[in-house]
């Protein structure tokens, strides 16, 4: 008996990918299959590590020397918000350039920086509003409204598992995001689409995952029940020749069984060495970037990373004392993140892994004031016109940058890249034609981006 | 001027060499393409197919063009990204899937292909403007046809005949050289028919009196009890509340902020499975869930049936006017594709691509919910409302709708709310009217609306709502897209059955129970689910109805019939919303909280919809998640330590606790097989804990596949 990883290498690349969408198809009833790839995917599996609030631009990758000669000016233009008065505000933090390609970065990010021959990093990005929610919904499915499947229920739905015995989609987060389960919703796609969302406030194994193992049994008493149990159900198939659902049934059991043990250790970071799990940082987000290397190391294609704090569903979101609060959390990201690239790469799993960073938007170039008027103390407030996000891996183009802002970091002008280009490059990076990616629902073809989205051809390596 | 006339002579030879290549193109294609695809491919993608497949039209130009399912069909030039050659080279897809066509054959697709794929064919599917809409055309389509009553075969062995229906039935599957299967034995009879109209399985005790029944009409008297059971609407509801999308909350909740939630939601459920229960005649069931208001203004009771649009989905920022939009199309689709199924919404943007639905007919219809608002009406006097008359806290509310000012909408233009086109008056929509439409004078229009929608004169009420209720009874609906009967959508297998049983309905007073008695009582619904091969060889898929098929319990059938089994059940109709994992519950699944932000992750695993839009029908999914519940969770090992209990205490020997096991959880004896598997098991475990081995014991029958199959 062939397992699915055995039965993709031996199938080989093109067709094997198609067969894979159909042996998922084999547990389903009802369900058309879609035919994927479209062509040959660079990126096998994605992890999208996810700043919730949304970081400043002007503070990490998009360096505004003008914020300084006109500190305290007002912006000029068609504003989305009243600034408060306050004016343009310089970021606090030296840019250098890094690496042989010399891509720029702040000095908030220094572990990152010796990644920056990998990174791709998009100055260019806009989106539709400067809301969360809206914004959140945008950026995880590409409509404002929450009644689509989300990118990661997407790419499952195209793509298929790698591994039966472990979910397609994972979603970690210490407790919920803004928004919270829509975001990684299937909608209308069949269920096991849906993102399978992980509280990762604690990390036992048996805290991460619901039902993983029986409250009293042991596993042999277990095994024990279920050879009863597949007896029983095979006694019943007996009586009901042709009845293949029942197959579907009696496998999909066989596989929870191997579920548990495998479950048990691809969720586990315990088994991590010290060093590698301090190389992560001992942080919410830290443990999570390393529990995503390992769940993809098994085979699950997408998993959502929310940098999300206990009592604190947007951390990113820093109205007030922007410098303080992004140092904190740059600090904390940097860390984790830079040690996932690491962490990938020796593994030689970067090279078709893709790991995309970002938030929901960006932050104003100008400062935000609360009523004390306290400057040292100034926030930054949502700015969704301009704003940057990195990429890595998966056969994006390592050590570029990509688009750029103006002046004063208000507007992507050059090479600009709308959330609805995100996601079609992503799914090209994937193999799939985001055009050609649909569902049909209520009478209609739908997709992830609707009727837009072009690839960005620029950064695919 | 010299100048002028070379360009004007140029521009006419050019024109001639066009002219002659097209003639030879038309000719071409006439006489290479069309056949084949007429011939070959037409039976699956064209308008005539009964049922399309992959989505793929292959019977006008852009069709092909725009293709199906995987994508475009036929790209002009581009024989690599063509998927129709491809196909015919059997590298994609494998077609046609009844033979390869003859390489020379091949070889003219691509010729055809390279050359620019000229296709002189008209595209009925495209844009065409609203005014060029043929509507005399239009309702020629069969779901624009009345339903009439159907001429019944008259010539056909009595015997499997019982019912008008199965005469259809039969007539068909004689056609095709099928008979159907015998009837079941009447153990499998009544755990089927128990389970489909109340969604429990039936007693050992009832089990026994039904197979021991003597009276030539035990069947009628058994299926005459479940309808009058207070358990059968719960089971009902259910199928109505997944149209509906009730829910209890929103999907993102600003904050902590819960003014938007319904926290008594539950009050129109309620109603909803009391009026399943009273048998409330189906116009009257969508006039008050439309218009109660305007039904019986001073009945302020029965307004709680509008929750069906009061506890629709509030988007955040509701006050623009883009979001009010989303929030009319929300209301729009729950009423066309659930009561009409038609796809009304796919109009917001454009005219509808398929279907005889203009833009301005969404608009009319957007229009009556942009004159009508959420209201949370206070309880009873004892609340504090504010001066609108709605009350503080919603916790103190119906969540109900009223009219605001009445108003018509201007059309979006391409649904952009800032362009603004012509006003499109509140009426009903044109292809569903045999004169020019009336518009809508009373109010928002709602009445109106309902009127309209369960006028004798609509050809798809009737027919939409049968269609469901067979496809709840036979696992597989009439029109296989039940909330699309447009020309996207499946056509009937069974159109006879369809049009008996709409205007039987109608006819009826528009009972549900009556049609539901009409279905259960016939010999197609009564076969046994056995697979004959010969049979199957003829119709894999049964859609000629030789046999029932073989089922599936939803998650909700499958919850309750664990409690029932472990007698933990409570029968109380009605009350607030219920954990359905809490391990110690003991209220019916259809009791469970439905939550827009956070599906419980058991609805959820087990096909449960998204409560956030019109869900037209269940996906069935099998996954090792839902066996994790199974296996594990502290939910099922309640019900095995509970069940293990009841047999343990009933029987001292473990053989007799093993029988009675079977029939508590099957309503049938072991067979010998499974009588020694089950004492091989117990023996096995560890002796001095024989209560924790008849836990084990009673789990793997609750686990089991039979558990959760209907023969």
């Amino acid at each position: 008996m062939l397992n699915r990883r055995q039965m993709l290498q031996q199938a080989g690349a093109g067709f094997g990918m198609v067969g894979l969408a159909g042996a998922l198809n084999s547990l389903q009833a009802g369900e058309a299959a879609p035919t994927v790839p479209h062509f040959t995917p660079k990126a096998k599996r994605v992890i999208f590590l996810f700043m919730n609030g949304a970081p400043s631009h002007v503070d990490t990758f998009d360096p505004k020397p003008a914020l300084a000669k006109y500190e305290g000016s007002q912006p000029t233009g068609e504003l989305y918000r009243k600034n408060n008065g306050s004016g343009y505000m310089p970021s606090p933090f030296k840019f250098r350039a890094h690496g042989e390609s010399g891509v720029v970065m702040s000095e908030l990010l220094p572990n990152l920086a010796t990644h920056a021959d990998d990174l791709c990093v998009l100055r260019s990005m806009h989106t539709n509003v400067p809301n969360h929610e809206p914004g959140l919904l945008v950026m995880h499915s590409g409509h404002q409204q929450p009644v689509r499947p989300s990118l990661g229920s997407w790419c499952s739905y195209g793509l298929g598992t790698e591994n039966e015995n472990l979910p397609g989609y994972v979603v970690l987060c210490p407790g919920l995001p803004v928004v919270g389960p829509q975001l990684w919703s299937s909608s209308f796609l069949p269920g096991q689409h849906q993102g399978m969302s992980v509280d990762t406030n604690e990390m036992q194994v048996d805290k991460l995952v619901a039902n993983l193992n029986h409250p009293n049994l042991t596993r042999t008493q277990q095994q024990r029940q279920l050879e009863f149990l597949g007896k029983l159900n095979r006694l019943h198939r007996e009586q009901r020749q042709g009845e293949a659902a029942l197959d579907a049934q009696i496998r999909a059991m066989e596989l929870a069984f191997n579920m548990q043990r495998e479950a048990s250790e691809a969720f586990d970071v315990s088994r991590e060495p010290a060093h590698v799990r301090d190389m992560y940082g001992q942080t919410a987000f830290g443990q999570s970037c390393l529990l995503a290397r390992r769940l993809c190391e098994n085979g699950v294609r997408f998993v959502q990373v929310y940098y999300v704090a206990k009592n604190e569903k947007q951390p990113w979101d820093t109205h007030a004392d922007n410098n303080k609060k992004h140092r904190e959390l740059c600090a904390n990201s940097d860390r984790a993140t830079a040690a996932l690239l690491t962490d990938l790469k020796a593994r030689g799993m970067l090279e078709d892994t893709l790991v995309v960073w970002g938030g929901e938007f960006g932050r104003t170039p100008y400062a935000q004031l609360d009523k004390k008027q306290d400057y040292a103390k100034a926030g930054r407030d949502h700015h969704h016109t301009g704003f940057s996000m990195f990429l890595a891996g998966g056969g994006v183009r390592g050590g570029l940058m990509y688009g750029n802002t103006d002046e004063f970091g208000m507007n992507a002008v050059e090479n600009r890249v709308h959330v609805h280009d995100l996601h079609a490059t992503i799914l090209h990076l994937l193999g799939i034609d985001h055009k050609r990616l649909t569902y049909r629902y209520s009478g209609r073809d739908f997709r992830l981006t609707d009727v837009h989205g072009e690839v960005v051809r620029g950064i695919i390596g | 001027m010299r100048v002028q006339t070379l360009t004007v002579t140029t521009w006419f030879s050019l024109l001639l060499a066009t002219a002659s290549t097209q003639a030879d193109e038309n000719d071409f294609f006439e006489k290479k393409i069309r056949p084949v695809l007429v011939e070959r491919c037409f039976k699956c993608h064209s308008e005539q197919a009964e049922s399309v497949k992959g989505g793929l039209l292959l019977d006008s130009r852009d069709a092909s063009h725009r293709g199906g399912d995987s994508g475009a069909a036929v790209v002009p030039g581009d024989v690599e990204a063509s998927l129709l050659l491809s196909a015919v080279r059997y590298e994609s897809f494998e077609m046609p899937p009844d033979g390869k066509l003859p390489e020379s054959v091949v070889a003219d697709f691509e010729t055809w292909i390279k050359s620019g794929a000229h296709d002189p064919r008209d595209a009925p599917t495209g844009e065409p403007p609203s005014a060029a809409i043929d509507w005399d055309e239009a309702r020629r389509f069969w779901a624009f046809q009345p339903p009439l009553s159907q001429a019944i075969p008259d010539d056909l062995q009595p015997d499997a005949i019982r019912r008008p229906i199965d005469a259809f039935v039969v007539s068909r599957l004689n056609h095709s050289q099928l008979t159907p299967n015998p009837e079941a034995p009447r153990r499998v009879l009544i755990r089927r028919v128990t389970i489909d109209l109340i969604g429990l399985p039936p007693t050992p005790e009832e089990v026994d009196a039904f197979v021991n029944e003597k009276a030539i009409d035990a069947y009628e008297r058994l299926v005459d009890r479940l309808l009058a059971s207070p358990q059968y609407g719960e089971r009902w509801a259910r199928l109505w509340l997944d149209l509906a999308r009730y829910a209890e909350d929103q999907a993102h909740i600003v904050g902590n902020d819960t003014s938007l939630c319904y926290p008594n939601a539950y009050l129109y459920r309620d109603w909803v499975i009391n009026s399943f229960n009273e048998d409330v005649p189906y116009d009257q069931f969508v006039r008050q869930q439309l218009a109660a208001d305007f039904v019986d203004p001073d009945d302020a009771a029965s307004h709680v049936a509008l929750g069906f649009i009061g506890l629709g989905p509030k988007y955040y920022r509701r006050g623009d006017l883009e979001v009010k939009a989303e929030e009319w199309e929300d209301r729009v689709d729950t009423v066309a594709s659930g009561l009409l199924g038609l796809t009304v919404a796919c109009a917001r943007c454009h005219d509808h691509k398929y279907d005889p639905i203009p833009t301005e007919d969404y608009y009319s219809l957007a229009g009556v919910f942009a004159s009508t608002e959420m209201f949370n009406r206070p309880l009873d006097d004892k609340r504090e409302s504010e001066k609108n008359g709605q009350t503080k806290k919603a916790e103190d509310a119906v969540h109900i709708v009223r009219d605001m000012n009445p108003q018509d909408l201007n059309v979006f233009i391409r649904g952009d709310v800032k362009k603004q086109g012509d006003i499109a008056k509140r009426q009903f929509p044109r292809i569903l009217c045999p004169t020019e439409p009336a518009a809508f004078a009373g109010g928002s229009g709602r009445l109106e609306l309902a009127d309209a929608i369960v006028s004798r004169g609509n050809p798809l009420t009737a027919r939409v709502i049968v269609n469901r209720i067979w496809g709840q009874l036979f696992g597989r609906s009439l029109v296989g897209t039940p909330s699309n009967f447009g020309s996207l959508g499946e056509r009937p297998t069974h159109p006879d059955v369809l049009d008996h049983l709409a205007v039987g309905l109608m006819e009826s007073g528009w009972s549900l129970k009556r049609l539901q008695r009409e279905i259960v009582l016939s010999a197609t619904y009564r076969q046994s689910s056995d697979i004959d091969e010969s049979k199957q060889a003829i119709d894999p898929a049964n859609t000629l109805l030789w046999r029932m098929n073989r089922r599936r319990l939803s998650i909700e059938a499958w919850r309750d019939t664990l409690l029932s089994v472990s007698d933990r059940l409570t029968l109380r109709i009605g009350g607030p919303s219920i954990d359905p994992q809490e391990p110690d519950g003991r209220r019916r699944t259809a009791y469970s909280r439905v939550s827009r932000l956070e599906l419980d992750a058991m609805l959820a695993l087990f096909d449960f919809p998204d409560p956030n839009a019109h869900s037209p029908k269940r996906n069935e999914t099998t996954t090792p998640l839902q066996k994790l519940f199974v296996l594990n969770s502290p939910f099922m090992v309640r019900q095995a330590e509970s069940f293990a209990r009841r047999v343990t205490a009933a029987e001292s020997a473990n053989a007799d606790r093993i029988r009675l096991a079977y029939r508590v959880a099957f309503g049938r004896e072991p067979n010998s097989d499974e009588l020694e598997l089950g004492l091989t098991f117990l023996d096995g475990c560890d002796k001095a804990e024989e209560q924790a081995g008849w836990v084990q014991y009673a789990q793997i029958v609750l686990a089991s596949n039979e558990m959760l199959m209907v023969d």
